[in-house]
């Protein structure tokens, strides 16, 4: 485990991207890092909770898990190539995505910047 | 604040028939010398060559030319667009592009295209060689990896101008600074209802897979320079090196802190690993 989740409503606080891409935005979002998973509730795009597990059959509108190999070179300040965005991860197979792709696809800025803002300086967005 | 000035882009509109109907384009250019005709990605525009346009070195020697694709930008959709899908196939962008350079007069142009341009870079050096200079293509694979679903570029119920912006964000390089990648973004949430997606289908079909026909480039006839940022993960470098192995004499290079749009997400480094090429292009004479 490495996604420093526990720390992520800090992080989301006051944030300007997530303010200005997350209008309207309910989701019940499920990161897997490794074989633990955090469930994350936004309500109207603030980061309401953040939950780890293990859950009893948690509902999520989103799920997005990847190894914690994975996240940690996610996590780097300057991140390799292929491991700088969840759609890199995807385009090499390093995530799963699954659940609501429209609700992904309309707050995909939201989402991309919440996992931004855990690596250790928050950016880029 | 600093002061207003004037950039040398002079923008036009070009009336003109192509595939069979008439349209309206429209065109920046900027400079003199050898005409430098450049094609912007799917569901972009011209903006995306701001900074080699303005730039003066290039266009102290290079007349720098690039054009808002129908459906683009500037350019007007054609009469009768609100009954049809918007769809791009191969032979239309290869047709398009050599119309707009007979229609400009342009004799002997170096074409330059990303992405989309970047294929039909490959298809203009396969199939026209004999008409351009030299071609560069930026972010030119032979074929593409599917890794997410169109649906979502084009539904009512998403912005498809924020969707397709977010989709492609990733495709830039970290440390391009964020004023650069968030202007590239900017013209993605522009784009016309359905038109990104519309321009990726030749480019992820079928019709647009040359793998088998690289092979028919003839760098002898025209010189052909492959550049690919690094981060770019929907055509990656490897994916360039895979397509560069199947065409001798091809110049290709990785341009390492660049990623899927080279020429907008940080004008200022490309223009260092582009310079050197567009030197090497006039001394050919």
């Amino acid at each position: 485990m490495v996604l420093p989740l526990a720390t992520l409503k800090d992080r989301a606080a006051g944030d300007a991207l997530l303010a200005r891409f997350g209008r309207d935005f309910d989701c019940s979002l499920l990161v897997g890092d490794g074989d633990v998973d955090w469930l994350i509730v936004i309500r109207d795009g603030e980061v309401q909770r953040v939950t780890k597990g293990p859950h009893i059959m948690p509902v999520s509108d989103l799920r997005l898990r990847a190894t914690s190999d994975t996240w940690v070179r996610f996590l780097e300040a300057e991140p390799p190539p292929g491991y700088h965005d969840l759609f890199a991860l995807r385009r090499y197979r390093r995530i799963q995505i699954e659940g609501d792709i429209r609700l992904l696809s309309a707050y995909l800025f939201y989402l991309k910047r919440l996992f931004e803002l855990l690596r250790p300086m928050g950016t880029p967005a | 604040m600093s002061a207003a000035t004037v950039e040398p882009i002079i923008g036009r509109y070009l009336n003109l028939d192509l595939l069979g109907r008439s349209h309206r384009l429209y065109i920046e250019e900027a400079g003199q010398g050898i005409p430098l005709l450049c094609l912007h990605t799917a569901g972009a525009d011209t903006r995306q060559w701001r900074g080699l346009l303005n730039d003066p070195d290039v266009t102290r020697d290079y007349r720098v030319i690039a054009f808002d694709m129908p459906w683009h930008g500037k350019s007007s959709p054609p009469a009768g667009w609100e009954t049809e899908e918007y769809r791009l196939t191969m032979a239309d962008y290869s047709e398009m592009t050599l119309s707009i350079a007979d229609a400009l007069a342009l004799d002997q142009p170096v074409v330059m295209g990303c992405s989309i341009g970047g294929r039909i870079a490959l298809v203009l050096a396969m199939q026209l060689a004999a008409r351009f200079r030299a071609i560069i293509g930026l972010q030119s694979g032979a074929t593409i990896d599917p890794y997410y679903e169109l649906t979502w570029l084009h539904h009512p119920d998403v912005h498809g101008g924020e969707a397709s912006a977010a989709y492609v964000s990733g495709l830039m390089a970290p440390a391009s600074p964020a004023a650069e990648r968030w202007e590239t973004l900017w013209h993605y949430m522009q784009s016309g209802p359905g038109i990104f997606k519309g321009d990726l289908y030749f480019y992820r079909g079928a019709d647009g897979d040359i793998r088998e026909r690289l092979a028919e480039i003839d760098t002898g006839q025209c010189p052909l320079y492959l550049l690919t940022g690094e981060y770019d993960y929907s055509v990656s470098p490897q994916d360039t090196q895979t397509a560069a192995e199947c065409i001798p004499g091809v110049k290709f290079s990785v341009m390492p802190k660049l990623g899927h749009f080279p020429m907008s997400e940080n004008p200022a480094l490309f223009l260092s690993y582009l310079k050197p090429v567009l030197a090497e292009i006039k001394a050919l004479g």
